[in-house]
Formats: structure tokens, sequence, C-alpha cells
């Protein structure tokens, strides 16, 4: 193990430290369903990142390259990606290739997101070779290479162990570690660089308010593109040296029994997840893919990256207590790429405080009490402020608001990233006098802090932030759309558990084959950009509401489709169920009443 | 050959009116089919069949081809 002066404070030494100390301890299990899992101990996995650390170092990567990482679920990643930090070059995960997305679209999302992260290198597999080998010398590209040390001991092939212990190159605690993308969709995500200090720190005081011990083990199937992946479920474990299984995400969306069957298994404690995982797991796991699994081991199930609802909380809790799991591991956390990760988070030990408030009050940014002829929302608090972060309640002037009163979240911490990477307009308009503008919103109750909603348009998918401008950009140049006349936003679906996306698109086609057409296009459209429309409203000219500055207005037009589907569910049979059989010529014939 | 009754099932579960569906389709090729409503697809198919996949089985899946013998293979072990 390399133990050089210079490297105090960094990652690469704490995880040095954690591999001289318990070489034989296990680090990450790789679990494969249907697989016997990969368990890396810890001299194991340091020994190898040493091993690709020398190769990529012989490969041209020098300290401070960022170097993207494009892999399925594999276990030579880990070393690879500790292999990186090693060289003192920066990782940054991205998103395999989506099999829907054209590789044209998918080189120009790199190129773009390469525009400002600076992409040096690209790490990967052979098989994505052929799809990857264009955007090399396009002139627009700051990539310079692609390797592929997924080939395991091809790529390693030569690599002394004694070189790879003279790779292991000067960094100090400042210098950048990770490069993770905040949201947005491909080629346009904001680049969020943090550095060795940032991360430690937060991981560091993370673990002491979730109480890490070394008895817990992280289990996860996020994706490690994802911040909550990533900082959550890889770098925490991986600093504060307890273990962590990584399932692969494919096989958890197809296969959600995964998750519990992992931690069963392994005697899971700690596991986050975003709020339709709950919902998902809830309601969609059959009993048969139970058999012998207790939950018994899990202390914390952390609701994150979504908004936490109540009901998918206790429908979560009614379906697995007979499980073994206790209503104290539930648990929420408010958290964000742009804060490294978490801001606030429920202490160990009790599940999260849920207020019943009065809905109309809570519109019109008053907390107060339901009462029995209120209209009730239920409200779960994220926790309470993780040691060192500070948060804002504000209004429209940036004056701070008092407790039970609902504002912008404004948020201050010691991770706090210092901008997007070379995007200083996107870091102009997210950080005010030192505070990151979260863009959400949401009140202070003593302690606690509640996410009720956002400021900005953003729609968020099962934990995935999608941007409506990106979407309508898309759509707007259909042939049969009018140009720029179309409007997408986020529907609640209170059975998913999350948002879905919607588009209303003006057109003046009134045959119902053309219109069929266009709807698929759409949809297709959407495919391309990987995001999934789930509802599309075809409308007739000037049906969406402009704003006051005569654009389209997304909250306006948003309003007024959800009103006329719901005066048209009253006039049908009252049932929710029948919101997402309406079609265009409903919302039509509505709009007319 | 993917029988109608498959496609029925699918097509509906998907909330698509009508799609071309082969043997060698895969989800990515069909709208709305993607990896969240990739669940939602197999619940319809195992309520409407009457059959439990395990989740070995569906993980195997490569097209809908696939999902059509083990349909199948499933129906005559009843």
């Amino acid at each position: 193990m390399n133990q050089v002066h210079s490297l105090a404070g960094t990652m690469w030494h704490r995880w040095c430290d954690n591999a001289a100390k318990s070489p034989d301890s296990v680090a990450i299990i790789h679990w494969k369903a249907g697989e016997a899992p990969r368990r890396w101990s810890w001299g194991e996995l340091i020994r190898t990142a040493e091993l690709y650390s020398a190769a990529l170092t012989i490969g041209g990567v020098k300290r401070g390259d960022v170097c993207a990482i494009i892999a399925k679920h594999n276990p030579l990643l880990y070393p690879v990606y500790l292999g990186c930090v090693c060289a003192g070059a920066i990782p940054a995960i991205l998103a395999y290739q989506n099999p829907r997305l054209h590789p044209e679209k998918f080189r120009e999302g790199l190129l773009g997101m390469g525009k400002r992260s600076g992409l040096d290198w690209i790490l990967t597999e052979r098989g994505l070779e052929n799809i990857l080998q264009p955007v090399l010398g396009t002139g627009r590209s700051t990539i310079r290479g692609l390797q592929f040390p997924f080939e395991g001991n091809e790529y390693l092939s030569g690599i002394a162990s004694d070189a790879a212990r003279r790779a292991v190159h000067e960094m100090n605690e400042s210098d950048p570690l990770l490069l993770q993308h905040s949201s947005g969709t491909t080629g346009l995500q904001k680049p969020v660089l943090l550095n060795h200090r940032a991360v430690l720190e937060h991981v560091k005081e993370y673990g002491k308010f979730l109480r890490v011990s070394q008895t817990d083990k992280v289990v996860s199937w996020l994706p490690l593109y994802h911040d909550m992946g990533l900082i959550a479920a890889f770098y925490l474990p991986l600093t504060l040296g307890i273990p962590t299984v990584q399932i692969d995400p494919f096989e958890w969306v197809l296969a959600p029994s995964l998750l519990l069957e992992a931690m069963s298994v392994e005697r899971g404690t700690i596991t986050w997840l975003p709020n339709f995982a709950f919902s998902m797991m809830a309601d969609k796991i059959q009993e048969e893919d139970l058999d012998g699994v207790t939950l018994d081991s899990c202390r914390m199930v952390i609701s994150c990256s979504e908004p936490v609802r109540y009901r998918d909380q206790e429908k979560f809790f009614e379906r697995f207590a007979p499980r073994g799991l206790r209503r104290e591991s539930l648990s929420s956390c408010y958290a964000m790429a742009e804060t490294t990760f978490a801001v606030t988070q429920t202490p160990p030990g009790r599940d999260p405080v849920t207020l019943a408030v009065d809905a109309d009050a809570l519109s019109k940014g008053i907390v107060r009490p339901a009462t029995v002829t209120s209209t009730t929302r239920f409200c779960v608090s994220s926790g309470e402020l993780i040691p060192g972060c500070r948060i804002r309640i504000v209004d429209e002037e940036f004056s701070d608001l008092e407790d039970r009163r609902v504002g912008e979240i404004l948020i201050k911490s010691p991770s706090m990233f210092d901008g997007y990477r070379n995007y200083p307009e996107k870091t102009a308009a997210a950080i005010r006098d030192g505070w990151y503008l979260s863009g959400d919103l949401g009140f202070r109750d003593g302690a606690e802090y509640y996410v009720i909603g956002r400021k900005k348009d953003i729609v968020i998918v099962a934990g995935n932030n999608i941007y409506p401008e990106d979407v309508e950009a898309a759509l707007s140049e259909l042939d049969g759309v009018i140009p720029g006349r179309v409007i997408a936003f986020g529907e609640e679906d209170a059975d998913f558990g999350s948002e879905r996306l919607s588009v209303v698109a003006e057109t003046v086609l009134t045959d119902e084959a053309e219109r069929r057409q266009l709807r698929m296009a759409i949809l297709k459209a959407g495919m391309e950009i990987e995001v999934s429309i789930t509802n599309v409203y075809l409308v007739p000219p000037r049906f969406l509401v402009k704003s006051s500055a005569g654009k389209p207005s997304r909250s306006a037009t948003r309003e007024r489709v959800l009103r006329l589907k719901q005066s048209e569910m009253m006039m049908r049979s009252g049932e929710q169920d029948d919101l997402t059989r309406i079609e265009s010529g409903d919302l039509e014939r509505a709009q007319g009443q | 050959m993917i029988s109608h009754e498959l496609k029925a099932v699918i097509l509906s579960a998907l909330k698509v009116n009508d799609w071309e569906l082969t043997d060698q389709t895969v989800a990515g090729e069909v709208p709305g089919w993607d990896s969240l409503n990739h669940i939602n697809v197999v619940l319809a198919i195992e309520k409407h069949f009457g059959v439990h996949f395990k989740g070995v089985e569906i993980l195997s899946l490569k097209n809908v081809g696939d999902l059509q013998r083990l349909v199948d293979c499933k129906l005559a072990k009843h």
C-alpha cells in the first residue's frame, strides 16, 4: 500500500488506510442475479486499483484529466474507478448507452457533455468501441482517446506491481476528486466538480449523523452516475470502511425483489431509495419472490431524491412489516449534487415526522393543522440539518421567513460546490451571496425541514430530473406541431409514486389517423432524448395559456389541462382511473363546456 | 410468431393503440416500453394468462419472441 505523506487528507489516502487496517475485510460485494456475488476485499481492491492507475498513466492519463467511465454493471468498475483517483485523474461515471437512443444522439450527448465537463478520456467496454470511436477527432471534441480497462487482463498485461506503486501520483486534499452531473437531459447536464476535502468531510459528517458503525452494510441498486448512488452508496461506505452491496440498476427495475433478497442474504442495514421505489416494491413484488426474505437486519430505508410521499411510506411499511421491517427504519433525506449530497436527514431510530396540514392554506404558503372541514395534505419531514449545513427559507425578496411559512430553500454547506464547471451563467443563477438557490419550496417547523414542491419547472420522474425545455425543444420542430407551441410538465401519478411526463402540443390536424401518427411521433421524439412521455394532449391552436411576457406558460397551461381533465372525469364517472384514458378530443370537448 | 392475445395484452399495458410486434422486437423499440414500465407489462401478462415468472426468467428475456416462448412454456405446464 502506498502511504506517501503528500496524500494525507485525500480520498486515496483514506482508502489505503482502510486497506492497511483490514486488508481481508470485504469492501464491495458486486451482486448479479443468479450468480455468486463477487467480493472485493480491501487489499485486492487497492492492489488492482494501483495496477489500473499504472495502466491509465501509461495510456496517457494525467493528473487532473477527466475520465468518463461508461460500462454496464461490471465487477471491474470499482478498481477502475479507484485507479482513476490513484492516478490523480477525475472519474465521472456516465449512464450506459440506452438502446432506445440512436448512436448519433448518444455521441452528440457526449460531445455536449464534454463541452462543459471537459472530458479527456472515455474508459469503456470494447463492445462500445464502434459506437464511440466517431467522437474522436471531430474537431468539436475534447476527448483524446478511448481506453478499454474493462477488458481486464488484456488491458493490464505488462503492468508490473512495482510500476503500479510508482504510479500513485502526488495529490492533495484541494484537488478535484470527482465529477458528477446534477440533472438534465443528456448533453445538457450541469457538471459538478468536488474536491477530496469536500467529499471526505461530507461523508464523515453524514456517517456520524447516521451513527454508522462497523456492523453496518449498505445495499444499493442505485446507478452510480446519480449522486445518491455515488455519494451515499459508494463513497460513504468506502470512506467509512463498511461493505457496500452493489446491485445492477437494470436488473433491479425488472425484478425489484432483488434489493430485498440482497438485503436479507447479506444482512444489509442501510439503503437509499427514491420515493417511487417504495411504491413500486410495495405494489409490484409478489409473495412468491420473497421466499425466505427477512428484513430484520435493516435499520434505515432512506427516502431521497424525490418528494417523500406519506402514502408510499405507509404502504411500504405495511407490506414489509411482516418480513421484519421496523417502522423506525423508515427515514428520509434532502440532498443534491451541488452540496455533495445530504443537507437534512431523519435522525436514526425514529421514522420521519408527518404533519397533517390544511391543503388550501398550504397552497397560500401557510402551514396550519388540518381541521375536520379542510382538505388534508400530509407533509413528510426530510429531517434535521446535518451538522455544518445551514438552510434559509426565503420569500421572493430573499427575506427570511418564520417557521411554518413556505418559501424557497437556500442552502450553505461546507461541502458545497464552487459552481458548475464551464457554465458561468448557470453558476451565477444558482448561487447568491454564497447561498445555493435550490429552487425547491419548503418550510421549517422547529428542527424539521419539509420539502413540498418546486419553484423551478423541473419534472422528477422516478428520481430523474427532466427539464421541460429540453423536451419542448425536441418536439417543437415535429411535423404537425405548430412550431414553438408545445409545453411539457409533470403530472402526479399516485399509483406510480412519482410524476409522469405530460406534453400539450397545438396542432391543426383533425384527421384521427394523422393525429394518431403525430402522437406516436411525439412518443418517439421523447425516446430519442431518453425520456418517456406518458400523456400526450393534442390541442387546437391558441390553447396554450400565455404568460404576461407573451410566452406559453407551463404552470397556467398545466392548470388548464388538469382542470379540464378533472371536469371531464367528473362528467364521466368520477373515477380517477379514467384520467389516463382521456384523449385529446375529450379535452377539446371539455374545453368547450 | 407473436400471438394476437399476447400482443393485445402488451399494447394494452403500454396504452399504445397499435404497434407491430415480432419475435425480434425489443422493448426499447416500442413507445412507452421503458425499464420502469416493463414490470407493468410483466404483471399484466401474468394476470391475463394466470402464470408467474421468476425474477431470473424475467431478466433472461431478450426480445418479445423470448417472452412468447416463456408464456407458452408456462401454459404448457399448467
